[in-house]
């Protein structure tokens, strides 16, 4: 087998996802590409392993090992060391808007801290879907919940986010 | 701008530069393999250790005279 070649497969198929899944744990990106880093150090050190599962099976193998990463008690500290920083960051009031050129940044900063805000359950469902790109079923998979719950995470994060949007574009519908 | 236009920039600004994975890809290859070391050949199971088969027969031995001796009646004094 041409490990680096298998190798770049996976990675290229799940790192997105996996990031995405740390982001949402972390608020944090340093953490979270740290994380990621550790992930797919595993996924190298147990090659021949992970090959030899079906696709799926690969995915949940690959989150299993995020998981029990993202629960291992030195990381939870820094987690959480990194969640607090990113949460006081997010509560600051998000700027006043301004003219257009700077409109879609201060947008992205209050769905940021909207999504920062969030519980972890769906913060992390959140990320994965739209920055890890996976479909509520491979959500599922990976997090070993049902399918179910997924959408229903998905949707109150959304009503959220949309709110904390809509909190943001009243004053400028004022002006 | 729909929610999912803004959740979309938002993944964007957060999502892992190409570049950043592509270094973070080459640390990880120039990691050496740690490779289990190899299961040595097993050997026969040596014979257990054990007691000794005479145990069981003292014991039972003891164990038979105990009981008799406890079922007896109990001789009253006179």
């Amino acid at each position: 087998m041409d490990r680096e070649a298998e190798f770049r497969r996976l990675y290229a198929a799940h790192r997105v996802a996996v990031h995405a899944y740390f982001t949402g744990r972390t608020a944090d990106r340093q953490s979270a590409a740290d994380l990621t880093q550790d992930v797919f150090l595993r996924v190298w050190q147990r090659l021949e392993t992970v090959a030899d599962l079906p696709a799926d099976r690969q995915r949940a193998w690959i989150f299993t090992v995020a998981r029990n990463l993202s629960v291992d008690a030195h990381r939870h500290q820094l987690t959480q060391a990194g969640t607090e920083q990113a949460l006081a960051l997010a509560r600051r009031d998000p700027p006043e808007p301004a003219s257009a050129p700077v409109i879609a940044a201060e947008r992205v900063a209050v769905v940021g801290a909207a999504i920062a805000r969030l519980p972890e359950q769906q913060r992390v469902t959140l990320a994965m879907a739209t920055a890890g790109q996976l479909t509520s079923a491979e959500i599922a998979a990976a997090l070993g919940v049902p399918a179910g719950t997924v959408r229903y995470r998905l949707s109150l994060a959304r009503r959220a986010v949309a709110a904390a949007l809509d909190r943001y574009d009243e004053p400028r519908e004022d002006q | 701008m729909s929610l999912d236009d803004d959740l979309a920039a938002w993944a964007a600004s957060v999502r892992l530069p190409d570049a950043e994975a592509a270094a973070m890809f080459e640390r990880i290859v120039r990691t050496p393999v740690v490779t289990p070391p190899a299961a040595p050949v097993s050997s026969p199971p040596a014979a257990a250790a054990g007691l000794d088969p005479s145990w069981w027969r003292h014991f039972s031995a003891g164990f038979a005279a105990r009981m008799v001796a406890s079922n007896r009646p109990v001789r009253r004094a006179a």
